[in-house]
């Protein structure tokens, strides 16, 4: 068989447990962590696009996610259906990424990073200061809260990011990005529109990533603009898709399971946030030795079975 | 004297110099001469301590540099003047050229090294603290000579000094070097001007994709029929 | 009102004196090495600390522990240096940004955590015997720290600058800065320069850091902050200039300081604001080259 028709049968298979699951189990603890991992595949999914396939590192990613979660929070007391309000989020968030990330978007290097990160601490500043005050869900919500229909939500955004890493990755545009990535001038010269390509590519994320922000606020209760601004947002994202496997559609679907376990079993053993100590050591050992990732671990292995079987 | 022994070098995973064999005996000029991409950059930068060798070795007055850091060789005696000559442009003329005096073995002979480069380079001294960065490209050549020569050097390694020089700075910078060896420097000397490396050198080595191809007497090499037509244009 | 904006630009002097200061420093390790040090902040944070437990248990003056306080950090620069950085001195530039901005950008994941296990997430504060003191100059009141505080940074930034152009080996750290190829050429021992680069950009953290402990405060996570201050002065200023960056610095504490008064607690918006103004019409900073 194929491997692509491998992937794709193991894609179909992983969507079908992972839909049976609020089936099988109706626990609580087990569901949120199923639902932080489909949340984190989804941000860090909508991160890979930008900081994976084009090469950029975007440190302002919490922006995003933040205005699409505010934005949708906004809608929703007026009455519409959560999947309008989340809609209302994603597009929010391309809105912001548009007027405001597209000139930092045309900075490089060095300027690029720290563009986007001051960026994302305005946010933080403004939107922290205009609405002190926590936001909850309106009455009615709570008091229909149902987990399982959140981690149908969850789902389907992992989902609906996973695919669309795909698409673009195997598209012309993610070519187009690749080759940007790694020397933006010979893109240029070879008649990439670079500065299209970031456009579309900004636009995807930031719907991906406003979307997960939008879905984020249907399933946390209370919420504060100060939180949902957090870097914290940006540095999950960027460590898991590190971790799993820069450039890979794979990659932070991994790494964000392995990163919500290790975070539930730390939070056991560890008070506090003390985990981030090993998520900053692993990172750093990851960036220096291993800067494929886990996808890079994992290949080489599959190498040295290989090689094991093509010896005999 | 200088022996680069079966050499191979690669840059990353990809080979670019294979099996070379090199000598320059003390006072002499021995020149690398072959086309674009040939592999001389790379051979000289090798010597200088830039790039590695991944196999043989390189001996320099009985010792073995191949393995030492790019900054120990300057100690020995070997300078290199790069191709893109990798001055320190916010620095001025002097201030490079003082810190090509930098190893405290030849600080001490600063002042008098300072006025050989002078000798060499009149308008250098006129241009003393003009910015390296607002120079002509044959100034600018000259401020990385100098800089070499401050370091007061046995061997020196030309990458390319006449690349994109006037054929009047050409004159001037082949003249300075004459005048260095002279005076008992040994000079390696890597050009793209085939004709000119035949005729200052002594011996010239010919390289054609990371290869020796051919070697000996620069004025016999000039006569060769291969060289002739290859190089300098059959008539 | 004159009044107000007066007292609170000399105010804003203070402060702005230590964005230049830890400005100078974050540009001083980007500058030479290329290496941007988004965990800078932090060791701002760690200096202040660190003088912190030398005045509470040795009873240090905390102007006085600056000498130590530098050494020490210098020490930590050189370690981290050589275990998590080290290979990036052999790196291309773009790539060296990207590894050594992630690599710093995990530790600064860490340091907060490890800040809280050791002092706590309590706000801390250097307050020797003198704090609170204030001098009178004309009808208005200057802060007795507050005004050491300034003299010292004009006084460490005039030491570095006397380093790196009067000594050897700071002129081999400007050498290297302008062409790294061109060190190695010459002799200078690229790698150790940019350890003892490293090190000192992180001892004038350090002693940025027991200033802000005097004159702020500290906190575990208030590290960030920092680092983002010294990006916005060092954008706003423009590479490579020492005194610019101080004058950077003073701008936008002034602005701030008055900033407050107009705009309350949106005020730190406006140093982002200039920050994104300056990236996009003058990148090359205010005193910088094009």
């Amino acid at each position: 068989m194929s491997k692509y028709k491998i992937y794709l049968l193991g894609a179909i298979a992983a969507v079908i447990i992972l839909a049976v699951v609020p089936v099988i189990t109706q626990r609580e603890g087990t569901l949120t962590w199923f639902i932080l991992t489909l949340l984190f595949i989804a941000l860090a999914q909508s991160w890979n696009i930008i900081g994976g396939f084009a090469g950029q590192i975007n440190l302002g990613h919490a922006a995003l996610f933040g205005f699409g979660a505010l934005v949708a929070r906004i809608i929703l007391p007026m009455g519409v259906p959560f999947v309008v309000a989340m809609l209302g989020g994603a597009l929010a968030a391309v809105v912001l990424a548009l007027i405001i990330g597209l000139p930092v978007f045309r900075l490089k290097g060095i300027y690029f990073v720290i563009g986007t990160l001051v960026l994302a601490e305005i946010m933080r500043n403004v939107f922290g200061n205009m609405f002190p005050n926590a936001f909850t869900l309106p009455m009615p919500m709570i008091a229909k809260y149902s987990m399982v229909n959140r981690y149908y939500v969850f789902l389907v955004v992992a989902i609906i990011a996973t695919l669309a890493c795909y698409l673009i990755r195997y598209s012309k545009l993610g070519l187009a990005l690749m080759a940007l990535r790694e020397e933006e001038d010979a893109a240029k010269t070879s008649g990439v529109n670079v500065a299209r390509c970031k456009l579309i590519a900004l636009v995807f994320s930031a719907f991906l990533a406003g979307l997960a922000g939008g879905a984020f606020v249907y399933y946390a209760v209370g919420i504060h603009a100060d939180y949902i601004f957090s870097p914290l947002w940006t540095f999950n994202s960027v460590v898991i898709v590190f971790v799993g496997g820069l450039g890979s559609i794979i990659g932070p679907i991994i790494g964000a399971a392995f990163f919500v376990l290790l975070q539930e079993f730390f939070i056991l053993f560890i008070p506090g946030g003390f985990h981030l100590i090993i998520f900053g050591l692993i990172f750093i050992l990851i960036v220096i030795f291993l800067p494929g990732g886990l996808i890079q671990f994992a290949d080489g292995i599959g190498n040295k079975i290989r090689m094991k079987y093509a010896a005999k | 004297m200088l022996e680069i022994k079966n050499i191979d070098v690669y840059h990353g995973d990809i080979q670019a110099i294979w099996d070379l064999e090199v000598t320059v005996q003390d006072g002499e000029i021995v020149a690398l001469v072959g086309a674009n991409g040939a592999g001389k950059t790379t051979i000289v930068e090798t010597i200088a301590g830039l790039l590695k060798p991944a196999e043989g070795s390189i001996i320099w007055d009985s010792v073995c540099i191949n393995k030492l850091p790019a900054n120990k060789l300057v100690d020995f005696g070997i300078s290199l003047v790069p191709e893109d000559k990798s001055l320190f442009a916010d620095m001025s003329v002097l201030e490079n050229l003082e810190m090509g005096a930098f190893r405290s073995a030849s600080r001490k002979q600063k002042e008098k090294s300072l006025e050989y480069v002078y000798e060499l380079f009149p308008v250098l001294k006129d241009r003393a603290h003009q910015r390296v960065g607002t120079l002509s490209g044959g100034e600018q050549q000259m401020v990385c000579m100098g800089r070499s020569l401050m370091s007061k050097p046995n061997l020196m390694l030309l990458d390319e000094p006449s690349l994109g020089l006037s054929p009047l700075m050409v004159k001037i910078i082949y003249q300075a070097l004459k005048q260095a060896n002279k005076l008992g420097m040994s000079i390696l000397l890597v050009e793209q001007n085939v004709r000119l490396a035949l005729e200052t050198s002594n011996r010239a080595y010919i390289i054609e994709n990371g290869r020796c191809i051919n070697c000996g007497n620069s004025s016999t090499l000039l006569d060769d029929e291969h060289i002739k037509e290859a190089y300098l244009g059959k008539i | 009102m004159l009044n107000l904006l007066v007292q609170s630009s000399i105010n804003g002097i203070s402060i702005g004196t230590l964005y230049g200061l830890v400005a100078v420093g974050l540009s001083l390790i980007f500058g030479v090495m290329k290496v941007l040090n988004v965990a800078y902040g932090e060791f701002v944070v760690l200096g202040g600390y660190i003088s912190f437990w030398l005045l509470t248990f040795f009873h240090i003056d905390p102007f006085l522990s600056i000498p130590l306080v530098a050494i020490l950090l210098f020490i930590v620069g050189s370690i981290l240096y050589k275990t998590i950085l080290a290979n990036v001195s052999s790196m291309q530039e773009d790539l060296r940004l990207k590894n050594s901005l992630l690599i710093t950008f995990g530790l600064s994941l860490m340091t907060p955590q490890i800040f809280t296990a050791v002092w706590t997430a309590d706000v801390r504060s250097i307050t020797p015997a003198y704090s609170g003191t204030s001098l009178a100059i004309f009808d208005y009141r200057i802060g007795f720290i507050p005004l050491l505080s300034i003299i010292t940074c004009l006084i460490i930034v005039f030491a570095l600058q006397l380093f790196l152009n009067k000594t050897y080996f700071g002129k081999s750290v400007v050498a290297t800065s302008q062409s790294w190829k061109g060190a190695r050429i010459v002799g200078i021992n690229v790698d150790r320069t940019y350890l003892i680069t490293f090190g000192i950009g992180l001892a004038i953290a350090g002693i940025a850091g027991v200033m802000i402990g005097l004159i702020q405060s500290l906190t575990p996570v208030v590290g960030m902050h920092w680092t983002l201050k010294a990006l916005i002065v060092v954008v706003l200023a423009g590479m490579g200039n020492l005194w610019g960056a101080l004058i950077a610095g003073i701008i936008l504490g002034i602005a701030e300081a008055v900033g407050v008064i107009y705009m309350g607690q949106y005020a730190s918006v406006i140093g982002l604001v200039f920050f994104l103004l300056i990236l996009m019409f003058r990148p090359q900073g205010l005193f910088g080259k094009s």
